[in-house]
């Protein structure tokens, strides 16, 4: 892990809890998360190709309760395998929003963490973290299937003692992370995804929810428009 | 209602839709994304869209030195990256002049052929799943684990292996590492029936790719198809054989055809060519103790080596099919241009599209996985 992880400062105002059972219900969710996880099913980058051998016989995920899933709505772990060009970052970021929380990023292979062999290129993009809440790294080029699994076994450690809530910081600082997508994609770079409506649902709004990105964001947004199926 | 009594009804050109078939979808192989206009379940029209894995890698080689492109250019191709080194070592041996001691190049063709080896494997466990065959994916990807574990202890690295550079191999073969190899060989041999009765004779896929995907001989030849794609139309047309590299000239071995040109005739090929590869690759531990020898050619100090000027042209044949770099050198530390030439831009674009178009859906990720395209290669 790198020292530029964000750590959330302050926790955001949240209903006072009242029953007195609540820290054990708490405990008990977050035990039964760390042991049933799915993985999207996503290959980015070539660190895919360490992927299968860790899921097939010999190395085995599924032991641990992990399971890749095709769609992101059903997710819990968003695997970026790898670099990640600027076209595929839009498509990560979509599928990341789309996700229902709690959400857990991993940033798989050196390319995630600080650009890698591609530091030079042109099309990709460096740091994973300062365009989504990453939870974990797990470094190399390519990392072993040991690696991999080593490195989701500490994010079942930190999900079941409730350490791994940095999806949450995708709410409280959502203008730092539209910052750094805009300045990437342009000032005309929106998703469907309402996040700052989100952000007041869970009671997650902080004090950097907003700011000057969102407020350009909410000038070019064209509304949300109902899907039109043409059958 | 079986396939074959399936009318399409000709919808009017409203009832059309279209569908994004990737790049996060379980179908595709790898990062890569095709738009299909549909009609029902049938395909009108397909695009592809690659560029999800582009890195610039053609600009990257330019600003770096001869030697740190060695570690580039496994990366263009991610389950068979042994050519990709070997070809751009060829070529910058070609400009350089240098002469390739006889050991390096036996050794060479041993792990040009158990990469393909690997490959084949990865491929074939991942068209099984396209069909609903999860077990030969599990075991085929296991398999080729040993694989990996052969180059590990051989390179130092179970993918990427930076073994190849101009002027030979980096180190030579560790003790006893030619038993493990035959024992590892011998291991698949015995599998291979089973492989046939779970796979290659299994109705489910029989049935699910004969016919499916076809091109004549005459179109794959337009389109630019190489490798065990063409030779699944029926032609004899093998780089390892018409333009022999490396000793692959002393070697005794089969090139695998079919005639039918579809799905099932392209994986079959691919089947055969298992067998064959490790009927080279015992020629190879037959051959290697008895010859000697260094095992690369001394080349100037690589931090400051100035490849004289020229261009170069080498091509191999990997399992994708036919790998060429074309290196335009002006004398100087770093390449002036290189070109890499990869199969799978000709398959997974122009050909994908072609295949896919008057098929039905479900066979898109079938013809993708029997063409057996490399997205990272396509966008590069």
């Amino acid at each position: 892990m790198i020292k530029d992880i964000p750590i959330i400062a302050e926790q955001a105002q949240q209903p006072r809890r009242t029953n007195p059972l609540a820290h054990v219900f708490d405990e008990l969710m977050n035990f039964a998360r760390s042991r049933s996880l799915f993985m999207l099913h996503y290959c980015t980058g070539c660190g895919a190709i360490e992927l299968p051998p860790a899921m097939t016989s010999r190395f085995d995920m599924e032991r641990l309760g992990i399971q890749p899933m095709v769609t992101p709505r059903q997710a819990d772990i968003l695997l970026v395998t790898g670099y990640v060009s600027i076209k595929t970052l839009k498509r990560i970021i979509l599928t990341y929003e789309q996700m229902g929380s709690p959400k857990h990023v991993i940033g798989i292979c050196s390319c995630t963490v600080n650009g890698g062999m591609y530091w030079q290129s042109y099309a990709t993009a460096k740091k994973l973290d300062e365009y989504l809440p990453v939870d974990l790294y797990i470094a190399g080029c390519m990392p072993r299937p040991e690696a991999v699994i080593s490195g989701l076994q500490k994010l079942i450690d930190n999900i079941k003692h409730g350490k791994s809530d940095n999806w949450k910081d995708y709410y409280q600082r959502y203008d730092h992370y539209l910052g750094n997508q805009q300045h990437l994609f342009g000032n005309n770079w929106q998703t469907p995804t309402d996040v700052i409506g989100e952000a007041r649902e869970y009671g997650l709004f902080g004090p950097q929810t907003l700011g000057q990105h969102t407020e350009l964001l909410e000038s070019v947004q064209k509304p949300l428009q109902p899907l039109e199926m043409k059958l | 209602m079986r396939p074959e009594n399936y009318q399409a009804i000709n919808h009017p050109p409203s009832h059309e839709y279209e569908l994004n078939f990737g790049p996060n979808h379980p179908g595709i192989e790898g990062n890569y994304a095709l738009k299909v206009k549909l009609q029902g379940d049938q395909v009108v029209e397909a695009h592809a869209d690659g560029g999800y894995l582009h890195r610039g890698f053609e600009k990257l080689m330019e600003g770096r030195l001869w030697i740190q492109n060695i570690a580039l250019v496994p990366r263009i191709c991610v389950p068979d990256p042994v050519p990709m080194e070997m070809a751009y070592s060829l070529a910058v041996e070609e400009l350089g002049g240098l002469e390739v001691p006889i050991r390096a190049q036996w050794i060479r063709v041993m792990q040009l052929e158990l990469s393909r080896i690997a490959a084949h494997l990865f491929t074939f466990g991942g068209h099984a799943a396209t069909t609903g065959m999860y077990t030969t994916m599990y075991w085929g990807v296991a398999d080729r684990d040993l694989f990996l574990d052969l180059f590990e202890e051989l390179t130092g690295g179970r993918v990427y292996h930076i073994y190849n550079i101009p002027g030979g191999v980096r180190r030579d073969i560790p003790d006893g590492y030619l038993d493990r190899v035959t024992s590892t060989l011998d291991y698949l041999e015995s599998r291979l029936p089973d492989y046939d009765n779970l796979f290659f004779t299994n109705q489910v896929f029989v049935k699910r790719a004969t016919g499916t995907g076809t091109m004549t001989q005459q179109q794959a030849l337009e389109w630019g198809v190489t490798g065990p794609n063409l030779r699944a139309t029926g032609l004899k047309l093998d780089v390892r054989r018409d333009d022999p590299y490396l000793v692959y000239d002393e070697i005794d071995f089969d090139i695998a055809t079919e005639e039918a040109g579809d799905a099932w005739a392209r994986t079959l090929v691919r089947r055969k060519e298992l067998q064959q590869s490790i009927r080279i690759v015992r020629q190879v531990i037959e051959r290697l103790p008895s010859i000697g020898g260094p095992i690369r050619c001394p080349i100037p100090n690589p931090l400051a080596w100035n490849v004289p000027a020229g261009e170069a042209y080498a091509r191999i044949d990997s399992s994708k099919g036919e790998v060429a770099y074309y290196v335009v050198s002006t004398g100087g530390d770093k390449p002036y241009r290189v070109h890499v030439r990869g199969p799978s831009s000709m398959h997974a674009v122009q050909v994908l599209e072609n295949l896919v178009t008057g098929g039905r859906l479900e066979d898109v990720a079938q013809i993708m996985f029997s063409l057996d395209a490399c997205p990272p290669e396509v966008d590069r």
